[in-house]
């Protein structure tokens, strides 16, 4: 209660500075203008995360594949994906043949893939799994969510949004955050919404509303509250005119996962101050007759990511971007008797964005010591976090993970 | 906001006196019941500016007829969630008591006090448990601190949620004494990392049986701590103890309870607080006579103090049902008031909910403005339709527009708005009044329409998020 009373102040102090200009231009306005600055350097004001969560355990050994390995074949007699139809990342490895886009990326310099990457001692457990990944921590009782604990360290009024299936709810990966982040379906939740027998009512009423705010020269609350609808409503106004006018740069496949990562676009275009952002893809907890289920996913996730990178990169943003994958475990190395695969650990993560450094960091896990028929792990996914936090969102990640965790290089100088 | 205006600590703390320039007026009756419960219908309002403020302050402190019965009849329905571990029910049964008991303001305070020792369910995962915490401090919350303070030291959802449970002689978990002097007494700057672990070796013993708290001497720390200055076998009473003794208890808790009820942003310093500390410590930590006290004063019917809180989302929504005078089921509003950042038993985290100016941002001040729509239209199912302002205006024999202004202007803001505002909500009803209405509408369908667009309007207004 006292801290916030005292960032209340500070801002306050710092609003009264600015009133002059401040109060004649909503608030997005503002923040595209100091976006105009230089973009996306690592830790920059305004860079942007969207974490995609490929829920029940991705087979990580069948998205990148390590052909190359003879015990491959052997581990995978049914579920082994032909060579020459895997998409060549280097003479050992290639992308299952659904990851078009994702080769196309890597192409172009803006995919990278961290291999073997997991924790000590592994649940296999898909919720306890889960809630470690999204808490950023192997305690016992896990409440609170890395990005909700990051949100503590970014500016106050950062606003975050988990795009979600119906009736989902918010993740644990926010939790712990000062504010409560809204788990939407639509942009119409976004709406000031009135009930008006006609148009020309419905126009009376919001004038109404958006002159109540204007600022009237009052001071202390009444004037935060005022300054802080008045903002509002002005984006709410944007993300309406957005709604209507926005017109994706490239084609998004009709998926459900590709329409999410489409409203996430929306709002960035918006400019509504949004920068983390959560979806989430359900199904990969292939425990029979993997291969179809699997290559469909595989491709609806790359489509989807694709497409909202490329929308991204076409309105000037993709410096600004970064989309993170991660699954709560890897599978088990070895296929079962049903053509499908048990729970695993250790797997790979995939990072997109202008300022990545494209590649394969790390080598793929051993097929050949394998504690108990699953991949050993070299890098904490911690590390993986921890160069996200310190080195795109400026964030301390000792702060928020706990302890110190070795970043692992992923972004460009 | 000015914030060089010295107030004389003796002036704050002394009893209001109505003045010519200070008079009990509607909107010192509004702002005692935002602050003190969860604000007034129409007849409340009218009542207590007849009443005056000593009554109206006596009658909030003693709280109405049938509160046993009321207690009786919610008690079974904890029974039900707590059989069914039903956490989901824990904010809706509580929002329930909210609206419906006759003491508002020891259910006002229990809130104040479950923002204190916030505890989550998402740890206890056990409604059982947070049923008997919330008893505890309902028990308490017009009682006595030092007990209270005692008590929470080994209440069941406590020893799960920071961890007291387990923690033997050897290994202390250091959770709960860290949190006891940080959070629950004394604040940070008054102790030192050496007095939480020594503190810790004190709570050391305790073990959760079902959902009963035992405590096992062979699994206790019976050795020496040197804890704030002392030295003793110190027992967890003991440290409890130790804790109230210090001058910085009693200033802490003050000031937690000035920042609840006076003022979210009004600077406090150690001259303002130290009257109502000292008389706080003297009167043994008597929490009643401490919220009575800080309700009957100058400070609290001050101009500094009048709509310098924000409304919390419980106090914003729960203001609304009751002054349009409907009876809502709660399970939707609980989903709700999570949306808006303030799921009942659920805080973000042990500090609680850092309220203020953090409850708005543009996301839940659109969510907040959709919800008066809710409750204001009849378009949305999820409250149900008994808290149609039509129904209320008519109830009241409001039947010209500039009646239905000045009541609803009068019932939730007391006439406090610009004369402006008040010119453009007649324009906007003259406007509508105008126009054309789809064919099949009758003239009441017409008027109760625009009724509910008055209602919706006025709730718009920035001033009403202020407490």
């Amino acid at each position: 209660m006292i801290s916030s009373r005292r960032d209340f102040l500070r801002a306050s102090a710092v609003a009264s500075g600015a009133l002059a200009w401040s109060h004649s231009l909503p608030g997005f306005v503002e923040r595209t203008a100091q976006a105009a600055g230089p973009l996306g350097k690592a830790g920059s004001k305004d860079t942007l995360l969207v974490v995609v969560e490929l829920t029940g355990g991705n087979d990580g050994l069948n998205t990148v594949v390590p052909f190359k390995d003879p015990e491959y074949a052997r581990l995978r007699p049914t579920l082994k994906l032909p060579t020459d139809q895997l998409k060549k990342v280097n003479d050992e490895l290639g992308l299952h043949p659904s990851l078009t886009g994702f080769a196309e990326l890597l192409e172009a310099g803006h995919l990278a893939i961290v291999q073997g990457v997991g924790y000590p001692n592994p649940s296999q457990s898909h919720f306890r799994s889960m809630d470690i990944w999204q808490a950023g921590s192997t305690e016992p009782t896990l409440t609170e969510g890395w990005l909700g604990r990051a949100l503590k360290h970014l500016p106050s009024g950062t606003q975050s949004f988990h795009l979600k299936q119906a009736n989902q709810s918010s993740p644990l990966a926010f939790e712990g955050a000062p504010m409560r982040v809204p788990s939407i379906a639509s942009l119409q939740e976004f709406q000031l919404q009135t009930a008006a027998s006609s148009g020309t009512d419905r126009r009376e009423q919001q004038k109404f509303i958006e002159s109540a705010v204007q600022p009237t020269g009052a001071t202390g609350l009444l004037d935060f509250v005022s300054r802080t609808a008045s903002n509002t409503y002005a984006s709410s106004r944007r993300l309406a005119e957005v709604a209507q006018n926005y017109q994706p740069k490239v084609a998004y496949p009709e998926t459900p996962l590709a329409g999410r990562l489409r409203l996430a676009a929306q709002l960035i275009d918006a400019g509504l101050g949004g920068r983390l952002f959560y979806v989430s893809i359900d199904g990969f907890d292939t425990h029979a007759t993997q291969a179809p289920t699997h290559a469909n996913l595989l491709a609806t996730l790359s489509g989807a990511i694709t497409a909202f990178f490329k929308d991204l990169k076409a309105r000037g943003q993709a410096d600004r971007v970064l989309v993170m994958t991660f699954s709560e475990f890897g599978r088990r190395v070895k296929e079962n008797g049903s053509r499908g695969t048990d729970h695993g650990s250790g797997s790979q993560m995939f990072l997109i964005g202008g300022r990545v450094k494209a590649g394969v960091v790390g080598a793929h896990p051993s097929l050949t010591n394998v504690p108990d028929g699953n991949l050993s792990f070299h890098t904490d996914f911690r590390q993986v976090y921890a160069a996200i936090l310190d080195r795109w969102l400026g964030v301390p990640s000792r702060e928020v993970l706990g302890r110190e965790f070795q970043p692992v290089a992923v972004f460009k100088g | 906001m000015d914030t060089s205006i010295k107030i004389d600590p003796q002036w704050a703390w002394e009893a209001y006196r109505p003045t010519a320039a200070a008079p009990w007026n509607l909107q010192r009756v509004g702002h005692l019941y935002r602050r003190a419960g969860f604000g007034a219908n129409a007849a409340e309002l009218e009542a207590g500016l007849k009443a005056g403020p000593d009554a109206a302050i006596a009658a909030l402190l003693k709280g109405g007829p049938g509160v046993e019965e009321f207690d009786a009849r919610m008690d079974e329905l904890a029974s039900v969630i707590a059989r069914t571990n039903n956490g989901q029910a824990l904010s809706s049964w509580w929002l329930s008591r909210m609206l419906y008991t006759p003491h508002p303001l020891r259910e006002k305070i229990t809130l104040f006090w479950h923002n204190h020792f916030a505890t989550s369910n998402a740890k206890v995962q056990n409604a059982r448990l947070m049923l008997l915490q919330y008893a505890l401090l309902h028990k308490h919350a017009l009682g006595n601190f030092a007990v209270l303070l005692r008590e929470m030291s080994y209440d069941p959802a406590m020893l799960v949620w920071l961890d007291g449970r387990g923690s033997k002689k050897g290994n202390p978990n250091e959770n709960y004494a860290r949190e006891l002097m940080e959070l629950f007494s004394l604040g940070i700057g008054h102790y030192t990392e050496k007095d939480i672990r020594e503190a810790a070796r004190a709570f050391t013993g305790w073990e959760l049986v079902g959902t009963k708290a035992v405590f096992r001497p062979e699994q206790h720390d019976a050795g020496v701590k040197r804890v704030l200055g002392k030295q003793g076998a110190f027992k967890p009473d003991d440290i409890v103890a130790i804790c109230l003794e210090q001058p910085a208890c009693a200033r802490f808790v003050c000031l937690k309870l000035f920042r609840f009820l006076v003022s979210d942003t009004l600077p406090v310093g150690q001259e303002l607080l130290e009257p109502l500390a000292e008389r706080f410590r003297k009167s043994g930590y008597d929490f009643a006579d401490l919220v009575k006290t800080v309700l009957s004063s100058n400070l609290f019917f001050s101009k500094q103090a009048y709509r310098s809180k924000i409304k919390s989302p419980v106090e914003f929504a729960l203001g609304m049902v009751r002054a349009l005078e409907g009876r809502i089921g709660t399970t939707s509003l609980a989903q709700v008031l999570e949306q808006l950042g303030q799921n009942l038993f659920h805080p973000p985290s042990v500090k609680g909910w850092d309220g203020g100016p953090a409850w708005l941002n543009g996301q839940t001040l659109l969510y907040r403005q959709n919800l008066a729509l809710a409750f204001c239209s009849t378009e949305d199912g999820r409250f149900g339709n008994r808290l149609d302002p039509a129904v209320l205006l008519r109830r009241h024999r409001q039947t010209t527009d500039e009646q239905r202004v000045a009541f609803l202007l009068r019932l939730f803001l007391q006439d406090d708005v610009s004369d402006a505002t008040r010119q453009r909500l007649l324009d906007y009803a003259r406007q509508a009044a105008a126009s054309k209405p789809p064919v099949y509408w009758t003239a009441d369908d017409i008027a109760d329409q625009r009724v509910r667009s008055l209602c919706h309007l006025v709730l718009s207004l920035p001033e009403y998020q202020l407490a």
